[in-house]
């Protein structure tokens, strides 16, 4: 059953043309635009600025300090293609009908949910994957040697990725299970991945210095977060109150 | 032992009823129309007994289990929705296939239904271009495609052509004929006259199940009330109301006539009567909106 939803969502994405870019335009801009800067910066601007820059950042180069501090952003990444994903296919079932006759199949809920989720889970990770590695061969062919991926780089997007991709497909199952208006539930879901930009901010201003010891706590309380997350959004996913309940 | 057993079913939806201690039972193989006016709660009724709502109160056993079950109560019953959801990215074939795999369906049973409600040759086209009667039409082969023991059909000609009602009326009294139960709701009299053995008129509880007739009447009107005891050994049933006489006759309609005027009576006009399920129910509605049952 698992399998089937699996299939059919996304036989559906592949169907999707709009959908299939606003997916791909966010990894884009994320890849695209700090290389471009960072080429532009090295090549256009006076040595003093250069130096300068490394001087504040404690003898990193620029290249360095723009890479090392870009992690984040991957992170951002696969919470958010997840809740687009997930929001749009619970919600979207709802609003084109057929909501009720796949509730009307021997279907299971949990079956459902976790085909939903796996369709969301794996292109928002691919995604995450393939954006991470062109950012890194990207950077390195402007830096001109090979920096990344370090330590950092290959457990925030190997390990947390997929973490925090669990947390917002659960986080987005658990919101349009109660949210009937997928945009909204969208928006809602959107919402958790406030802090995590909070904390780009705070590490770009050089306020705290992120090192292992912080992504592994991280990875631990996200663990943690997702597991009582999907049991939350099993619980909450309530078939008459999705068929009868329109706001 | 009935195939469906429904038992004072209430739902409301905000303190606003949906409907009401609704009862009625269904046979094996028996066709039942549920007719009622718009908002009377028929398809929350249906929905009752497919399993997608618990009732607020009463209860149903359905294909031997009760509501509101689980999935192999699902599994026995086939509901065609009030609207018909499909995926509009995928093909006829393929919305098809999803749910006959999700019912566990045979496997040639896609292709047959495709075929049998002359799909076939738009079955690889977007669900989203299909015509209304064809996404109809689409919808009720979903209904059909795990062989459901009970049938439940919300309004399955609407949107059809002439010539596509047709095919789907017949695939009704097929599908009956193969010994499945069926409960349909419309609102087309004709149809229910046609198809149904009994049929329940609600407005948010049932006020009446009323026997369906197939077999044609002789209407008698008479220039004066007459009591026509000498023709009852000619007639299988004979009722009198005012000046008529409505006769389900055993004898060939000259001889009972001629009966008739040998005993007395003074005969204006003789007719063919089809038993009108819409005078019962025109009336049935205006007992209803004086007890405040419709909306
Ligand atoms: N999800 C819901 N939320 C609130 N009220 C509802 C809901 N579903 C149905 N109702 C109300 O319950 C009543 C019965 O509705 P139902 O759809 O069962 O009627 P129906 O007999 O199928 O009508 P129609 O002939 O128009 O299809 C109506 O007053 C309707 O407004
Ligand atoms: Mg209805």
């Amino acid at each position: 059953m698992t399998l089937l939803v699996l299939r059919k969502e996304l036989l559906e994405l592949r169907r999707s043309p709009v959908l299939l870019l606003s997916m791909a335009s966010l990894p884009a801009t994320v890849v695209i635009v700090p290389i471009a800067l960072l080429a532009w910066v090295m090549h256009a601007a006076p040595e003093q600025a250069l130096a300068f820059v490394t001087d504040v950042y404690g003898g990193q180069s620029i290249g360095a300090v723009l890479a090392r501090n870009w992690l984040p952003m991957f992170l951002v990444l696969p919470i958010f293609l997840p809740i687009l994903l997930a929001a749009q296919s619970i919600g979207g079932e709802r609003e084109r009908r057929t909501l009720e006759p796949l509730l009307a199949t021997p279907a299971s809920t949990l079956s459902i949910i976790l085909g939903k989720s796996i369709a969301a889970l794996v292109p928002a990770v691919l995604i995450t994957w393939i954006a991470a590695a062109l950012f890194c061969a990207g950077i390195d062919a402007v830096i001109g040697h090979s920096l990344l991926p370090d330590e950092a780089w290959l457990f925030g997007t190997l390990v947390l990725s997929p973490l925090l991709a669990l947390f917002g497909n659960a986080m987005a199952v658990v919101v349009s299970s109660r949210v009937l208006d997928p945009r909204a539930a969208q928006n809602l879901a959107a919402t958790t991945v406030l802090p995590l930009l909070g904390l780009l901010v705070v590490q770009l201003a050089g306020r705290i210095a992120l090192g292992p010891r912080f992504y592994v706590v991280l990875a631990l309380g996200v663990a943690f977060a997702d597991v009582a997350l999907v049991f939350v959004a099993v619980r909450l996913f309530d078939r008459e109150r999705l068929l009868t309940k329109w706001r | 032992m009935a195939a469906i057993e429904v038992e004072g079913l209430t739902k409301s939806f905000g303190g606003r009823v949906a409907c009401r201690d609704v009862t009625f039972s269904v046979g094996k193989g028996e066709i039942f129309g549920l007719l009622g006016p718009n908002g009377a709660g028929k398809t929350t009724t249906l929905r009752m007994l497919a399993g997608l709502y618990a009732p607020d109160a009463g209860t149903a056993v359905v294909a031997g289990i009760r509501i509101p079950g689980g999935p192999e109560l699902r599994r026995r019953v086939g509901l065609l929705t009030e609207q018909p959801g499909f995926y509009d990215r995928l093909t006829a074939r393929e919305n098809l296939k999803y749910f006959a795999d999700l019912e566990g369906s045979r496997r040639d049973r896609v292709q047959a239904l495709l075929d049998r409600f002359a799909l076939a040759e738009h079955a690889d086209r977007p669900f989203a271009e299909l015509s209304r009667g064809m996404k109809q039409k689409l919808a009720i082969a979903r209904a059909l495609v795990h062989e459901p023991e009970v049938i439940f059909l919300d309004e399955p000609t609407v949107g059809l052509d002439p010539e596509a009602t047709r095919e789907v009326r017949s695939v009704i009294a097929e599908l009956s004929a193969e010994h499945a139960t069926i409960i349909l709701c419309t609102h087309h009299l004709d149809e229910v006259e046609r198809l149904c053995s009994r049929a329940a008129f609600i407005a948010q509880r049932v006020v009446a199940v009323h026997e369906i007739r197939r077999e044609d009447l002789l209407r008698i009107d008479l220039a004066a009330p007459f009591a026509p005891d000498g023709v009852r050994a000619m007639c299988k049933s004979l009722r009198s109301s005012g000046t008529s006489l409505f006769i389900e006759p055993l004898a060939q309609v000259p001889d009972i006539v001629a009966a008739l005027v040998a005993a007395g009576a003074r005969i204006e006009a003789v007719a063919p009567h089809r038993d009108p399920l819409e005078e019962a129910w025109l009336s049935l509605l205006a007992d209803a909106r004086e007890q405040g049952l419709t909306a």
